[in-house]
């Protein structure tokens, strides 16, 4: 804990918690080990410092929670107005109402949830087909030397540099041509391609790394090149899959654009488009359009909730790779 | 086995890698190769898919050195790239160094995940509840501006030229829940602990400390965000499309729609995919200068 500011040599400190009484432990001054003179006169101060930590704690948490409350506000507010009809929307604006209407979640329901399973059926196929090329092409770039290696990796690398939008156009016309336009494919597809990209340069990172004694001596045990890659590197490289994994599921729940060109039937558009013509659709019916919006990201809040640490890396890689 | 570790040079070549790359390679130049070859070649054509194209060598380029709104568009991302590096990366880095002063571990992390749960939630329904915030009749801001009295205040703040681009921007205020929010975190967090408790020694206070030590040590990450932010802002049209579709009066009008609206609105592709080459090329541009930059820097400070 770098920052205590109150206390600057008390790196092993023993009050980090602002609640402990201060007596029993030793004060900054003696953690030197100064004599039991010094301790007990250095009391006062002790407990002086433990109560400035305090009020530090008390304004720059309260700083916090403004910024916390300020950035959370619309999804409270959505929360909060899904359980109303229109009348009570008007009525009591800014607080809860009673009885709380349930029934919006239904209706948003019907609407909503072909998106939902578009985007599951989208997202679970993107992740499935990128996973399998990626993890086979960074095996292979990461542990095997061959004529060519290097330039082909590159060639891969290289589409990193070019942003999903600038292929928007040609893709679009290639569909088309290929007469895939408005079916559930032409959206897995560019994610498929994407990942595979994303998904071949950091895993072959990751890959490269592990130590190839491991791999030695499971060839030494016989085991065959395909046999390596399934009980040996795919549970080895576990986290930076469910990295990709992670990255490729947010993607097909942010992507916009795509889906909003390629896609007519409705039940073919994923959350985004999909939630952007329900928003329109249902215009000043507050209740079963916020109940909609809530029903849109709870799968992602589950992600959140239960892969936080993957769901942030997922983030840092998401943006990162550009998209 | 042996043999070979002695002599990697002859060791025999694997041909079955090919193989286990072939699937890749070929999705690869189907799907991302050669759409990204074929808009920068039909740059120069004057594009009809399923017909005929000519070639119209720079046509289409000299189109777009007359084409006002896409000026404009670029005037709205020059404004969006200055707020983005400005106001959207201070309130972050308030965050951070707040959170960073916090005493107890427990009460950092129960601050940071609320701080970034809005990250959780799909971008869309971020833009699509920031539209309702501004609604004129029902939202929130006009609502809140009526119930302390200040009923003159309330405006059309997506429909009026003059604010729209600005309301578009604080979509998502205060902009914590972001990239530069953690990666200013995580710069603070790799401090070492000694570095503090030097400057602190040395009498250096809170404001003193944040200067000399702060952000110095997060100038690298500062960098990184910096060519992000230029990508990002480039491809910015999410919010555009959604909550007021370039308008009103092209106020927020941005390269992505202007692109889109060619393509899909006038139907010329081969100005569309002119477009598209031009956003890559600044991408490109922007990166591959950054990393020219970030090497010889770093080969300044070694040397």
């Amino acid at each position: 804990m770098p920052l205590r500011e109150e206390s600057p040599n008390a790196s092993p400190s023993p009050n980090a918690s602002p609640d402990m009484d201060p007596s029993p432990s030793p004060s900054p001054f003696t953690d030197t080990g100064v004599g039991v003179g010094a301790r007990t006169a250095s009391r006062p101060a002790a407990r002086n410092r433990v109560s400035r930590t305090r009020r530090t704690d008390l304004v720059v948490g309260g700083l916090l929670s403004l910024l916390a409350f300020a950035g959370l506000f619309p999804y409270l507010f959505m929360f909060v107005a899904s359980f109303k009809d229109n009348e009570q929307f008007y009525a009591s604006y800014w607080t809860p109402a009673w009885p709380v209407h349930l029934g919006n979640y239904a209706v948003a329901w019907e609407k909503v949830s072909p998106y939902l399973f578009t985007s599951f059926v989208v997202a679970g196929l993107a992740t499935a087909g990128a996973l399998v090329l990626a993890t086979a092409a960074a095996h292979v770039f990461a542990r095997f030397r061959f004529p060519g290696r290097n330039v082909l990796f590159g060639l891969v690398a290289a589409l990193l540099m070019v942003p999903s939008i600038t292929s928007l156009i040609p893709l679009f016309i290639l569909m088309r041509d290929l007469e895939i336009l408005d079916t559930r494919l032409v959206l897995i597809i560019p994610h498929i391609t994407g990942n595979t990209v994303f998904g071949i340069v950091v895993m072959r990172t990751y890959m490269a790394q592990l130590p190839e004694e491991i791999f030695e001596a499971a060839r030494v045990d016989g085991a065959g090149g395909i046999r390596v890659f399934v009980s040996l590197m795919l549970p080895l490289a576990r986290p930076v899959i469910g990295t990709v994994a992670l990255v490729t599921v947010l993607g097909v729940w942010n992507d916009y654009f795509w889906p909003l060109l390629t896609v007519q039937t409705d039940e073919f558009r994923t959350i985004p488009a999909g939630l952007a013509f329900f928003a329109n659709q249902n215009a000043q019916q507050w209740g079963p359009l916020f109940a909609g919006y809530a029903l849109a990201s709870l799968p992602l809040l589950l992600l959140f909730t239960f892969l936080s640490k993957w769901f942030l890396a997922g983030i840092q890689g998401g943006i990162v790779s550009g998209k | 086995m042996i043999s070979r570790k002695a002599s990697p040079g002859r060791r025999r070549v694997p041909w079955g890698v090919y193989l286990v790359l072939l699937p890749t390679f070929v999705v690869l130049a189907v799907f991302a190769y050669y759409p990204a070859l074929s808009g920068m070649l039909h740059s120069f054509y004057e594009w009809r898919p399923g017909f005929s194209s000519p070639f119209v060598g720079l046509e289409n380029f000299v189109t777009m050195l007359g084409d006002d709104v896409w000026w404009e568009s670029f005037r709205n991302v020059g404004i969006i790239f200055i707020w983005a590096t400005t106001l959207m990366w201070a309130f972050p880095l308030l965050a951070a160094e707040l959170v960073m002063s916090l005493s107890s571990e427990r009460l950092r992390f129960v601050f940071r995940t609320l701080l970034i749960l809005p990250l959780a939630f799909p971008a869309v329904v971020n833009v699509l509840l920031w539209q309702f915030m501004y609604d004129p009749r029902d939202g929130v801001i006009n609502s809140f501006l009526r119930a302390v009295g200040l009923d003159g205040l309330a405006h059309n703040w997506i429909g009026d030229p003059d604010t729209a681009l600005a309301a578009l921007m604080t979509v998502g205020f205060p902009w914590v829940a972001s990239l530069p929010f953690l990666v200013f975190l995580s710069a603070l967090q790799n401090v070492p602990a000694e570095i503090y408790q030097a400057a602190a020694v040395d009498g250096a206070g809170r404001l003193r400390r944040f200067w000399s030590i702060d952000l110095p040590m997060m100038l690298r990450d500062v960098k990184l965000l910096l060519v992000l932010a230029v990508i990002a802002v480039l491809q910015y049209g999410l919010q555009a499309h959604i909550m007021t579709k370039g308008g009103p009066d092209n106020a927020t009008q941005v390269p992505v729609l202007r692109m889109l609206d060619a393509a899909f609105l006038d139907t010329s592709w081969g100005y569309a995919a002119a477009l598209g080459t031009v956003l890559f090329v600044l991408t490109l541009g922007v990166s591959v200068g950054a990393l020219l930059i970030g090497k010889r820097g770093g080969k300044g400070a070694t040397a």
